[in-house]
């Protein structure tokens, strides 16, 4: 320091150091760390960018085109995919049926998943039960929907069971008829997702700390205060994960509506999912069929934001 | 302590929990009852693999199978109409070769964007991860007509290829995370030591990520082994489909099968993940903690 001038600035203290080569050094450094960074995320960038953001941009790409079967990938429709949507009946069927299930697969596990795990938490043989209802989340979606196609079948399980209760023969085709077929898929949807959220919910409820519990206590806090002035507000960042992913996977199931509506007529209008499928693979309006997918994207997309929002709204409330 | 052992009242502490498990009796009871509606469905599955296809027809779906023996036929004649060891061969191939490239992919991306300064980290990581933020459907297409346009639909290559790219973004979240945590103590020594890059990655920051890639790899792997969307879309042909595609021959308006026959094939196709959970539960349930999936 002590040869340091008087009244040098931190500018020319710099330029007497030569900043520049040091700068042109270290950048030289990271242009060749970036090099070495990039052969090891080469594999991974390669096969994402080429199946799956690829194909994003040519789905785009098709969805304003007028391909239908063989022709008419070159030229250009504008936006008049997208304005043949509504009113097709069977866009705004499946639209609404798709609305239903996101509320349906967000509300009933979530709710039924939440109050099982608060409930068998006290319970003894607590551990069974979990295990139990955790039991269809191991099954593949496609079996799930094998059994209860049968279960919900003319002869079925369901069926016998009703009739043991009316104490006559009872054969409703639950998956054949309009007003049953979706609460009927539903309802095995949410038989298999409601484990799922009830582990999530045990782990996050083991994860609270005991000592803002016991202070409640100490404090003579009554349960039902505790529950929704500490537990809930510690749980909410479960309960948003939760709800997110049942909002996406209500959206794009896909193997429970195609094996177990294979027998209803209007299976096309199930959902969104099934309704994209049938109008590409199998009617062959190709640029339709994208211009649906590119719907699915967009509420999807928004979800995920409204996710995003939320989490960093609940990550300020807690911290 | 101020508090003397003599001063606790034991009894008291052990009549109060007595008495809160007896009170939890009745709730017990409800749910039991409660967990029948989780029972039902697998009680009726595995009753009905026991029967034959007349003996189904002519009872009660609930009823108990009057002996196990037709069971070998069921299995026998389900893996044989759906031609489930090609299913399972295919299947296997897919879950194992796919999800293992995806993972080691994964470390090696999370290795470069962890452990090397550069640039724009963030951007390419966010390139990465973007796979994971759109719904399948968008794929289905432009993927279906470039296999065509390529060659490579119907066959395995091409399945293989998909099913290691959709299967890298998500285990590269989890690694990232995992290895931004891990100490760079050891790796730095081994920098010194002059070791390179790769070295670094193969020797010591491949052996740390085992537990992590692991519980990606499962997930990944019964991911797979479950899809029916692309299987149906990129290797519809009987050499290249996968298990759960196979199911499908049961279902289509031409089956004569019974849901005999088809319950046996459903159960037969979701026994390797099955026991893959049970065996390695852990795993699963730390895969779950870190993921929510």
């Amino acid at each position: 320091m002590t040869d340091r001038p008087d009244r040098e600035t931190d500018l020319q203290l710099m330029e007497r150091i030569g900043w520049h080569q040091i700068k042109a050094v270290e950048d030289r450094a990271m242009k060749r760390n970036f090099w070495k960074a990039f052969a090891f995320m080469s594999p991974a960038i390669v096969l994402v960018c080429g199946l799956l953001l690829m194909p994003v941009v040519y789905n785009i790409y098709f969805s304003f085109t007028k391909w239908k079967k063989f022709a008419g990938l070159d030229e250009f429709a504008g936006f008049s995919n997208y304005a043949k949507l509504p009113g097709n009946p069977y866009f705004d069927t499946a639209f609404y049926n798709t609305a239903i299930w996101v509320a349906a697969s967000v509300v009933f596990p979530l709710a039924i998943g939440f109050g099982l795990a608060v409930f068998l938490r006290g319970v003894a043989f607590g551990n069974v039960f979990k295990n139990i209802i955790f039991l269809p989340r191991i099954l593949a979606p496609t079996a799930v929907a094998v059994i209860w196609f049968h279960v919900y079948a003319p002869h079925g399980v369901l069926n016998s069971l009703l009739a043991l209760v009316a104490g006559q023969p009872v054969d409703i085709g639950w998956l054949y008829q309009d007003n049953t077929v979706t609460p009927a898929i539903i309802a095995t949807f949410v038989w298999q997702s409601v484990g799922l959220v009830m582990v999530l919910v045990l782990l996050g409820l083991s994860a609270i700390p005991k000592d803002p519990l016991e202070a409640a206590r100490v404090d003579g806090a009554t349960n039902s205060q505790t529950f929704w002035h500490i537990v809930m507000p510690l749980l909410m960042p479960t309960l948003v994960v939760v709800t997110i992913l049942s909002v996406l996977s209500g959206f794009t199931t896909f193997d429970l509506l195609w094996v177990m509506g294979v027998a209803y007529p209007g299976q096309r209008t199930l959902s969104l999912a099934v309704f994209m499928y049938f109008e590409s693979f199998q009617k062959g309006s190709w640029a339709f069929g994208s211009a649906i997918a590119v719907i699915i994207g967009i509420v999807v997309f928004s979800v995920t934001w409204i996710q995003t929002v939320m989490q960093n709204r609940v990550d300020k409330m807690t911290r | 302590m101020a508090l003397a052992t003599s001063q606790i009242d034991f009894a008291a502490i052990e009549a109060r929990e007595r008495a809160s498990t007896k009170k939890k009796w009745p709730s017990v009871v409800v749910a039991a009852f409660v967990s029948l509606i989780w029972v039902v469905p697998f009680y009726y599955m595995l009753v009905s693999i026991f029967k034959t296809h007349a003996e189904y027809t002519a009872n009660n779906p609930l009823s108990l199978p009057e002996g196990f023996s037709p069971i070998a036929d069921n299995a026998i004649s389900a893996w044989n109409t759906a031609k489930m060891g090609a299913g399972f061969a295919n299947s296997a191939m897919y879950g194992i070769v796919g999800a293992g490239l995806a993972v080691f992919f994964a470390a090696m991306a999370a290795y470069g964007l962890t452990r090397i300064s550069f640039k724009r980290q963030n951007f390419w990581f966010m390139l990465i991860f973007a796979g994971t933020i759109f719904p399948f459907q968008i794929y289905l297409i432009p993927l279906f007509f470039a296999y065509q346009k390529i060659g490579i639909i119907n066959t395995h290559f091409g399945m293989l290829l998909f099913y290691t790219a959709v299967c890298i973004p998500f285990p590269v979240l989890v690694l990232r995370n995992y290895l931004n945590g891990l100490s760079r103590e050891m790796d730095e020594a081994a920098r010194m030591d002059g070791a390179s890059e790769f070295r670094v990655f193969w020797s010591i920051i491949l052996p740390n990520c085992i537990g992590p890639m692991t519980a990606t790899f499962l997930l990944q792997f019964t991911w797979i082994w479950n899809d029916l969307l692309f299987s149906t879309v990129l290797g519809n042909r009987e050499e290249v489909r996968s298990i759960m595609n196979s199911l499908q021959i049961f279902h289509g308006s031409y089956t004569t099968a019974g849901p005999n026959l088809t319950l046996t094939a459903a159960l037969i196709a979701s026994l390797p993940a099955i026991v893959l959970f049970l065996l390695l539960r852990r795993h699963f349930m730390e895969g779950m903690r870190v993921t929510g999936v």
